[in-house]
């Protein structure tokens, strides 16, 4: 498989980047003792793959299907909420670009506080974004 | 205070939240605030050996009280006076703001954050004001020309 599949740790999520399947996911806690080591390689990788879909002006053969980012955090810090945003930007920019991608944020019943941020993000980012309500 | 023992704490919070707050949602604020305050306690832990002899005296403070449906979370750590110089403002800032006002620059702080080389992102602060919708009581007693003991109260409200 192209892309990534890190594996969850108590303190960091699990990512899954399936180019084939046209699917990024997060999932799980994120409070990794260093941030940046943990999310550059994801965020670089990401921009990477993504540039070079522009690069080779495959827009239109990419966009026949739609990315799908899901994004299922239970918890995440403020220095993660800052790599996450910077996830979030680059979306944002891909999308400005051409390429057709959604973003799913997925909250607990019971955690108000996760739906809200997730409007923070879609607020910052001039992005809709689909709500999914998870019962737990 | 090093991670294994904030990982510890950490570990031993969740427990008691799980028993003594049925309320899922203010489970998870405490979480998160203890969190955020004990990176902070961290991040400014790096002190050299002669300044590691001041700790005797003014030693890491965490505590998290409950009282009724409520939580108080107390922190304490040494903090560099220039760091303080720093902290006052930004304090001082949050506490003059709305709610709203904090949901708006913690939007703009997002987007514009930078990681500092201890890896934060300077948004705890903007964090703490955001999740308890309280001021943030702060106090600096003065060690001496290089330090200063920082001292914050956290107010959970139900």
């Amino acid at each position: 498989m192209k892309g990534l599949n890190i594996p969850a740790t108590e303190k960091s999520p699990r990512v899954l980047f399936d180019t084939s399947n046209y699917l990024f996911e997060i999932q799980g806690n994120s409070r990794p003792e260093n941030g940046r080591d943990f999310y550059f390689p994801i965020i670089y990788k990401l921009r990477k793959h993504f540039e070079k879909i522009i690069d080779k002006k495959k827009i239109e053969a990419f966009n026949e299907k739609c990315f799908k980012f899901n994004f299922k955090l239970d918890y995440f810090n403020s220095s993660s909420a800052k790599f996450i945003s910077d996830i979030l930007i680059l979306i944002k920019d891909f999308t400005e670009k051409g390429l057709n991608m959604k973003i799913y944020w997925y909250f607990a019943e019971s955690d108000e506080d996760m739906k809200e941020v997730g409007e923070d993000f879609s607020d910052m980012i001039s992005m809709p974004f689909h709500y999914i309500m998870i019962e737990r | 205070m090093s991670l294994d023992v904030i990982d510890d704490i950490l570990h031993h919070l969740k427990t008691y939240l799980f028993h003594k707050q049925h309320d899922k949602m203010i489970r998870k604020r405490v979480y998160s605030l203890s969190v955020e305050c004990l990176d902070n306690i961290l991040k400014h832990s790096d002190l050299n050996k002669e300044e590691h002899e001041l700790l005797i005296s003014y030693p890491p403070r965490f505590i998290v009280e409950k009282i009724a449906e409520n939580f108080i979370i107390h922190t304490g750590n040494i903090i560099l006076n220039k760091n303080k110089d720093a902290i006052i403002p930004r304090l001082d800032k949050l506490n003059n703001l709305t709610i709203e006002e904090v949901n708006k620059l913690y939007k703009k702080s997002l987007a514009n954050a930078e990681i500092s080389a201890k890896g934060g992102a300077g948004l705890g602060l903007i964090v703490m004001a955001k999740t308890t919708k309280q001021k943030i009581k702060y106090d600096f007693e003065k060690i001496n020309d290089k330090f200063s003991y920082f001292a914050m109260q956290l107010n959970l409200k139900k």
